[in-house]
């Protein structure tokens, strides 16, 4: 057992903290100290996602035939440790992350030589049309419907929680092609290449945080080519199934949790405490810090242990107690984050939030974005199938020990 | 990065494991414990046939010279066999002391303990808990080999049947010192008892016992003795949560109420979701620091970590556990409530998860 990396791989490390330390704009650098949320700002996301692309680095986890690095676990994981050292944007897992990954496993040669240079350059930006208003952990239940006509589809029906949809130019969605049978069959997974077909209206929904990052998408009588669809007509539950797998895969997440908490030491220390000294001094402070960076410790354990192949990975609920444990830490730690900023977070400071605003914030860099980033994670139990859902399938897989 | 154990280290965890399958069921296990004697003469040679008591000391010293990594890789059974022999206190700390030590009489009983034919044990613990030396109490007066110990030790695993104890105690100089001091010491006072998790113990008070100085400035020497000790204790205990989660799951499983499996009740399957969430975490950092002490590399922070989350993750364990078998789980005759107590007992020692996590924060 040893847990060095090899010299050569220190070597990449100073290679990628050198690109990060150079490459990005001051927008860039902006957008990656205001962001509070799983979804960067937008504009800076996608400049930063092309200069990673003229680098070569925009999709490490792809085959390098499609334009990954070919890189291995360790540089990948290095990768992902540099980023959010260096407290950059994330590039938008919707594209790259998901619908890339699954033409490269499942689209025809056309769709892949048709949309995989579009996400890797960063040129489109894809959103995900799976939830509807009735249909959120019971996915299967959905009800967005497309007819058959011709060599087209007729969509009719709503989606909803389509993260950035007034961003993107594409749309990847599931729609119920048929009622027969069981209601996971009759599903049909569908790219479309626009969004603004007639009769398609992208409506943001404002959250809880005062920004416009959802959207519902409304569909009425909108025509689009059946040649979009991903597999058979009505296998869209397997495809879907098979992206799911992406949704959840197993990233370094612990880096970003362990820089929060970083932060959230860092305003303790400013922070005078009502016994005496400062709350980085206090007792309750150094309990409840400390518990939630062990239990940030054992999740970076079993991304290392992924990493290198253990067979604790190879639990097929590996990925659930993954998105379960890092949705969770990111409460606990944003939590304490909007507990420190005290009457400081309770300021609405959406302008001086935005990149390039230039607005002066009321308080500290860290107080304008502890209450937004606490009051965005609760969607973290909630989105890439709830924690009660992935519990659901954690429990299924108990017997096996 | 590599974690997974080498060809030799399954090899010796397939052995103590078809040992132990063989010779050390719960039931053998309870006559043992509620027997006149203190645990199994007969495994403890068994451990010493196998190579286990000398395996963690160097070859010089008449050890094995195994790693921390190859006691990791069986000890996992030890837990989940509730094991009484005193294998962590008796060889990781009692032994580990002896190593350290220059005094001349020191090697002759580590061959002794490695061998089987002495049993040593380790007076550390005192009070409502020692989370770090710094907190011990118990005074040595003098020098060399005219030392006298006063003081009180509360948990002395296997110290009634010790044929000597090591004691840590505060010097003239206040340094931590290791003190090695006989069975028959006069003014050593010893009052026996069994832990609630079936381990033989005893309370021990030193009132001007005369001891032999193994170390009198043991600072650096017990944080490697204590992290390598914690590192044991840590994978007994893992090895009991994996027991507790399948017999557990076994039970939900089988167990009907309503007419069906209680496992199709959300709230059970949940339950029973999060304790395989915990033992996965209390298995990943076991595996991870493992790997780091082994390649010398534990930090006194990854210590506490790995310390911290066994303590509260195992107790997490062990109250799901009760809760689902309901009023069986809470009874003495099912293993569910022994594996408890033992994870108590693994928390409460050497400092507890409260203390540790604290450790962490303070960083």
């Amino acid at each position: 057992m040893n847990v060095e990396f090899s010299p050569e791989l220190e070597a990449f490390r100073a290679e990628v903290a050198d690109f990060f330390a150079t490459a990005p704009t001051p927008a860039i650098r902006e957008a990656g100290a205001k962001t509070t949320s799983v979804f960067a700002p937008f504009d800076q996301c996608m400049a930063w996602h092309k200069i990673l692309y003229k680098k070569g680095w925009a999709a490490p986890h792809w085959p390098v035939e499609y334009g990954g690095t070919g890189w291995s676990v360790e540089q990948r994981f290095i990768f992902a440790e540099e980023y959010r050292k260096a407290d950059l944007p994330p590039l938008l897992p919707q594209s790259l992350g998901m619908v890339g990954p699954l033409l490269i496993d499942l689209g025809t040669e056309e769709q892949k030589a048709k949309y995989l240079p579009g996400i890797i350059q960063g040129d489109d930006f894809w959103a995900q049309g799976y939830s509807e208003p009735n249909s959120g952990s019971d996915l299967a239940s959905l009800s967005c419907r497309a007819e058959a006509d011709g060599d087209d589809y007729i969509i009719n029906g709503s989606k909803i929680w389509t993260t950035y949809a007034h961003h993107a130019n594409r749309m990847f969605m599931l729609v119920r092609t048929s009622n027969e049978g069981k209601k996971q069959q009759g599903i049909t997974f569908l790219l479309l290449d626009r969004m603004d077909y007639p009769g398609m209206d992208v409506r943001p929904i404002y959250g809880l945080d005062g920004f416009p990052e959802q959207c519902e998408v409304f569909f009425d009588n909108v025509r689009v080519p059946q040649s979009g669809c991903v597999g058979e007509e009505n296998d869209g539950w397997t495809v879907a199934k098979h992206l799911l797998k992406h949704e959840r895969g197993g990233s370094a997440a612990s880096p970003t949790l362990m820089r929060y908490c970083e932060r959230a030491r860092g305003a303790a220390a400013q922070t005078p405490s009502p016994f005496g000294g400062t709350l980085a001094d206090d007792p309750v402070f150094q309990s409840e810090v400390g518990a939630i960076e062990a239990n940030i410790a054992s999740l970076s354990h079993m991304e290392k242990l992924a990493i290198a192949g253990h067979p604790v990975a190879r639990d097929p609920s590996f990925p659930s107690m993954n998105k379960t444990i890092n949705s969770e830490a990111l409460q606990d730690i944003s939590t304490l984050m909007a507990r420190l900023s005290g009457v400081d977070g309770l300021a609405r400071q959406v302008e001086a939030l935005r990149v390039g605003s230039n607005v002066e914030p009321l308080g500290s860099e860290f107080d304008l974005i502890a209450m937004p980033l606490y009051l965005n994670s609760r969607a973290a139990s909630i989105y890439a199938g709830s924690n009660e859902v992935q519990r659901d399938l954690i429990a299924r897989t108990v017997a096996m020990h | 990065m590599e974690f997974a154990f080498s060809q030799e280290q399954d090899m010796l965890r397939e052995s103590v494991a078809r040992f132990l399958e063989k010779n050390y069921d719960f039931d053998t296990r309870q006559a043992l414990v509620r027997s006149d004697t203190a645990w199994s003469e007969d495994v403890w040679s068994q451990f010493a046939e196998l190579g286990l008591l000398a395996l963690p000391f160097s070859e010089d010293k008449g050890g094995l010279g195994g790693s921390i990594a190859d006691c990791v890789a069986f000890a996992g059974h030890f837990g989940k066999h509730l094991v009484i022999e005193p294998y962590a206190h008796s060889i990781m700390l009692a032994g580990a002391a002896l190593e350290a030590s220059d005094h001349e009489g020191a090697t002759a009983w580590l061959e002794k303990l490695a061998s089987g034919e002495a049993i040593v044990a380790f007076a550390y613990e005192e009070g409502a808990g020692t989370s770090t030396p710094e907190m011990i109490q118990t005074r040595a007066s003098g020098s060399g080999n005219a030392v006298t110990l006063r003081g009180e030790k509360r948990l002395v695993i296997a110290g009634a049947q010790a044929d000597a104890v090591i004691v840590a105690a505060r010097t003239d100089d206040q340094t931590i010192g290791l003190f090695l001091v006989a069975k028959d010491a006069p003014g050593l006072g010893i009052r026996s008892y069994t832990t609630i998790d079936g381990q033989s113990a005893a309370k021990m008070t030193f009132n001007d016992t005369p001891a032999q100085t193994l170390m009198r400035d043991a600072g650096e020497a017990l944080d490697t003795i204590l992290t390598n000790a914690i590192i044991v204790q840590s994978a007994e205990a893992v090895g009991a949560m994996e027991a507790l989660l399948a017999t557990t799951a076994e039970y939900a499983m089988t167990r009907k109420q309503f007419g069906k499996p209680i496992m199709m009740f959300q709230s059970v399957a949940h339950r029973l979701s999060d304790m395989k969430i915990a033992y996965t975490k209390a298995l990943s950092t076991l595996t991870y620091t493992t790997a780091l002490a082994n390649s010398g590399g534990a930090s006194a922070r990854d210590v506490a970590v790995l310390k911290g989350q066994i303590g509260k993750l195992g107790r997490e364990i062990g109250e799901a556990a009760i809760q689902t078998h309901g009023g069986v789980g809470m009874t003495d005759e099912l293993n569910v409530s022994h594996y408890h107590k033992r994870l108590l007992a693994y928390d409460a020692q050497l400092g507890d998860h409260a203390y540790h996590l604290r450790v962490v924060g303070r960083a």
